[in-house]
């Protein structure tokens, strides 16, 4: 599984793809304060990214590469 | 070539073909729900089958083609013949694609354009639907999916806007503009992606990731987020803003598969050179500004480098002040294309270093005189520009707490390493105070106070002088916890790395997204195997089993002389039985074998037949002649050879027929026929051979003419005119010669002779003819043999020699007394069957010098032969039996031998030479 969904935490691993979206939208549409853990992706699907930003969802670890995070810290960094 | 690919293009092939078949039924029944259905699968497919390879151009014309055929299937779009037209010509261009891909394997990057074009085409004829619509009826989706997309088509329309640089951090993009002046050039790419382009396997994420050259990037909604419980996953509602280093045409072809959701700019460099930062720090002193512009004034841009080098030791890196002097510092090291940047330009930038506004580089032209005029003034008088002026209470108070502070910072008595730093701030704490107040000749002072600091690591000096200032200062109330902000740092550039700075693109990340298209094509492939039972086999493959299959029946004709030799010149009458036995069954065998892989060899004529109905109709509709196509016999086969070398001469014998046979629907009403012309195209088996009908109840051909023109270029005499019967007349329109310019408007267009028809007919080994009425229409019949591979030939003896003559050339033979042999002006001629027919030793014609020998009782063989009208006697020697052979072409100078058309092996071995009668008569 790309996404480990944990008890309020989601985990993203390696590469997440666009068929994942779904479920990540209906997890996070029930968990309103969920965070993701971004650490050891490497890449996601567009269609995830749409959900995590439209879910304002905060990210507790960014990914560790970099380039990724460069991409993502702009859209996912919601003031609380 | 790859064996998918090779598989791709038959299959597109054959979709085409049936596309245009559709198609062509469709104008004849616009409402049968069937054939639309069976073309929007045909299209369908096709689409998918190219997005499997990277032919975007393909992808994108097939792509429009389908949304049409969706709406037409849908209802909400019509059938009409201006949407055929769209079709078939996007049609044409996805065949002449195919065949670009077949002999390069790629398209051609130029074609895109053209695709665009087509596909827009396309797309004007669809009701305005917007594309969410457009999918929803295409697909069947659920418009309650869709409720969010009606807020339709985000403007990549920055250009009105101006493009925002600004959010691109300093460091970034000072990099590239460093860059950039080594000769790369810049791009900004708006990208929007469609909606629906996760349906296509899109990750707009990654594409945007493996950019080339991307140095920045950003994503963006491109709309409003719906809340969360509606937001539909497989909509995508993002955007990206990219910045590139990569040239133009990297960037087209890496977004060839989707050049309308992008859109990119051109990026001048000085767009990048945008001062950022804090303009609620100290402002710059009126006196340095013109400092600097003096020293660019004056041309000495060291010392204004320096100058300004020493401005940014000295200033908060988040400061407006100190990202326009890096600007500065950076436009000072690099030349613009090899020269020194414009001055204007370092004055534009040094200007807004006091107004806090970004320069306008529109503006930077060096004819831009208002502004150096006022430059100048500013350099020259700045002395006496800014007088002293007196604070008020409350800036008064200010100074004071401010004063206050540095002298507890002075005053602090570690030692950190950061210490020459507090020193330099406090230093330039108190020349921007000084100069705030406008007592410029306190900044000398505190300059040399903090050259003294820096040098003897003691800070006395400068204690002194804030004292001074401060016991100068009427309320030197000090406030203990006042801070002030000491976080001058001189390194700028480890601060302003913000969001996205992206370095080199990462290794390619392997798009997930054709796994769909892989399983699609991989089920459609089981489909085909399931349903379809024939095999497609490369035509050389079967040429090989032909020659084998004609090697072995030249082998085989070899036992019965094998066996004669076994009785005759070793007396084993067993083994010669049995032999013979053997040959039978082997006989039997390769005959069948030889039967079927003519009929692997066999195509029906629907083959050349199906292209009709296009070219009827196009023609037709440019003529204005309403014509209607009737086929027949397209089940009748013939050998692949034979159908294919028909086509060009079938095509020729339509148009002429429509260009000049059938006559406008005007004409026609008025010579009392029905006003829509009708053309036959018939083909039917007849024994051996396959006759194919063109017949048309057009105008008909006037001999009269014909034998007048003929007479003209002079193809006939005099004579001719009245001797030749109209039949023949009309027939000479196969002469060559006679399809020259005025002929052209009359009887044949483009400039394509009825002889060459003839001359390609007669080269299978066809013929044809033509009958004609006037005013009632004309019939051409086309004859061919089924098959090129196996000749009948008449074996003839010659001067005891063997000669083969094709039995399509045979009318019949017989044996005449020398009696009944007259000569007629020297020539030998006889009356048979109540025809004078010219008689000519086939000897003498084949430069043998010896005369035909008679039979014992003096009667002379002769082989009655025709070729196209010329009926002749052929004296030879003796008759022998009628075989088939496989006719070999001859090969090297042997080719040069016309009157020869081929040679055949015959069963014993010997070589049989084949008379090309058409040459020797």
């Amino acid at each position: 599984m790309p996404i480990e969904f944990k008890k309020n935490r989601a985990i993203f691993r390696d590469e997440v793809t666009a068929e994942e979206a779904e479920g990540l939208l209906e997890w996070l549409q029930t968990r309103p304060t969920a965070k993701a853990d971004l650490s050891t992706c490497i890449h996601l699907h567009t269609a995830n990214l749409q959900v995590l930003m439209t879910a304002r969802t905060g990210v507790s670890n960014w990914p560790k590469n970099a380039e990724l995070r460069a991409w993502l810290e702009p859209a996912l960094k919601f003031e609380e | 070539m790859n064996p998918l690919l090779e598989q791709f293009l038959s299959e597109s092939r054959d979709l085409l073909e049936n596309t245009g078949k559709n198609l062509m039924q469709l104008e004849d029944a616009p409402d049968d729900q069937g054939i639309i259905n069976e073309l929007f699968r045909s299209v369908h497919t096709l689409k998918g089958n190219s997005g499997l390879f990277a032919f975007p151009e393909m992808t994108r014309v097939l792509h429009a083609g389908e949304d049409l055929m969706g709406m037409v299937r849908g209802g909400h779009a019509t059938y009409s013949r201006e949407l055929a037209d769209r079709l078939l010509e996007a049609m044409d261009f996805v065949g002449l694609l195919c065949g670009e891909i077949e002999s390069t394997e790629r398209i051609d990057a130029s074609r895109s354009a053209e695709a665009q074009h087509i596909a827009e085409g396309l797309r004007r004829l669809m009701p305005n639907l917007i594309p969410s619509e457009i999918a929803a009826k295409v697909f069947g989706l659920n418009d309650a999916s869709l409720t969010i997309a009606n807020a339709l088509v985000l403007p990549i329309d920055y250009l009105s806007s101006g493009l925002p640089f600004a959010s691109i951090p300093e460091a970034v993009r000072m990099a590239a503009f460093r860059q950039c002046q080594r000769g790369d050039s810049l791009h900004w790419v708006a990208y929007k992606p469609e909606r629906e382009c996760f349906f296509h396997g899109d990750d707009p994420l990654n594409s945007a990731r493996q950019t080339p050259g991307l140095v920045w990037g950003r994503v963006l909604p491109s709309e409003p987020l719906p809340p969360l419980s509606e937001l539909d996953t497989y909509s995508c509602a993002l955007g990206f803003h990219l910045f590139t280093t990569a040239a133009h045409e990297e960037l087209a072809e890496y977004y060839r598969h989707i050049p309308d959701q992008v859109e990119i700019t051109v990026v001048d460099p000085l767009w990048l050179v945008i001062p950022q930062g804090d303009l609620d720090g100290p402002a710059i002193e009126f006196g340095v500004l013109a400092d600097l512009l003096r020293l660019l004034k004056e041309g000495d841009r060291t010392a204004l480098k320096q100058r300004a080098q020493t401005l940014l030791g000295g200033s908060t890196a988040e400061l407006w002040l100190s990202s326009s002097l890096r600007w500065l510092i950076c436009l000072l090291d690099i030349d613009r294309n090899g020269m020194p940047h414009d001055s204007s330009l370092l004055r534009l930038l040094i200007q807004s270093i006091a107004s806090g506004t970004p320069p306008d580089w529109t503006g930077s032209s060096p004819a831009d005189s208002s502004a150096a005029e006022i430059a100048d003034v500013i350099a020259d008088g700045y002395m006496d520009a800014n007088p002293p002026r007196p604070l008020s209470e409350d800036d008064q108070i200010a100074l004071d707490q401010i004063l206050a502070a540095q002298r507890q910072v002075l005053l602090l008595d570690d030692r950190p390493a950061w210490h020459v730093g507090r020193i330099k701030s406090v230093a330039m704490v108190l020349t921007n105070i000084f100069q705030a107040v406008g007592d410029t000749s306190a900044r000398s002072d505190v300059q040399a106070a903090l050259t003294d600091a820096l040098s003897t690591g003691n800070n006395t000096l400068l204690l002194t002088l804030l004292d001074a200032w401060l016991s100068a200062s009427k309320d030197s109330q000090s406030e203990p916890g006042l801070r002030c902000r000491l976080d001058a740092n001189d390194d700028a550039s480890d601060r302003t790395v913000g969001s996205a700075n992206i370095g080199p693109a990462p290794e390619n990340i392997p798009d997930k997204a054709p796994a769909d298209e892989v399983v699609k094509f991989g089920r459609r492939v089981e489909d085909s195997l399931a349903n379809s039972r024939s095999l497609k086999v490369d035509q050389a493959k079967i040429d090989r089993l032909m020659n084998l299959i004609g090697e072995l029946v030249v082998s085989k004709n070899a036992l019965p002389y094998l066996a004669e030799r076994a009785e005759s010149q070793f007396g084993v009458r067993e083994l010669s039985r049995e032999i013979k036995g053997q040959y039978s069954i082997i006989n039997r065998i390769a005959d069948e074998m030889q039967d079927a892989i003519m009929q692997v060899r066999m195509m029906a004529v629907s083959f050349i037949f199906q292209r009709f109905p296009r070219l009827v109709r196009d023609i037709s509709r440019k003529l204005g002649k309403e014509v209607q196509l009737v086929l027949e016999g397209e089940q009748t086969e013939a050998d692949k050879n034979i159908i294919e070398s028909l086509a060009d001469p079938l095509i020729h014998i339509i148009r002429n027929s429509l260009d000049h046979g059938l006559e406008t629907p005007e004409v026609r009403l008025a010579a009392g026929k029905p006003a829509t012309g009708k053309l036959i195209i018939r083909a039917i088996q007849q024994a051996d051979r396959v006759v194919i009908e063109i017949i048309d109840d057009g105008k008909g051909i006037d001999p009269v003419a014909i034998k007048r023109k003929a007479y003209e270029k002079g193809i006939i005499d005099e004579a001719a005119i009245e001797r030749i019967s109209d039949q023949e007349a009309i027939n000479l329109i196969f002469a060559a010669g006679l399809s020259t310019a005025e002929v052209v408007s009359d009887l044949s267009g483009r400039g394509v002779g009825m002889d060459v028809v003839r001359s390609a007919v007669e080269k299978i080994n066809g013929t044809v003819l033509l009958e004609s009425e006037l005013g009632k229409g004309t019939a051409i019949r086309i004859s061919l043999p089924l098959s090129m591979a196996v000749t009948q030939v008449m074996v003839i003896e010659s001067d005891r020699q063997l000669f083969g003559v094709p039995m399509d050339h045979v009318v019949e033979t017989m044996r005449i007394p020398r009696s009944v042999i007259h000569s007629i002006k020297q020539s030998p001629t006889a009356v048979l069957r109540g025809r004078i027919v010219p008689l000519k030793s086939l000897n003498s014609l084949l430069g043998i010098a010896a005369i035909p020998q008679a039979n014992s009782d003096d009667e002379l063989a002769v082989l009655l032969v025709q070729a196209g009208t010329i009926e002749l006697g052929l004296l030879v020697d003796g008759f022998q039996e009628t075989i088939g052979v496989i006719q070999k072409p001859l090969s090297g100078f042997l080719s040069n031998l016309s009157a020869f058309s081929g040679s055949a092996l015959m069963g014993d071995g010997s070589v049989l030479m084949i008379i090309n009668i058409r040459e020797i008569v």
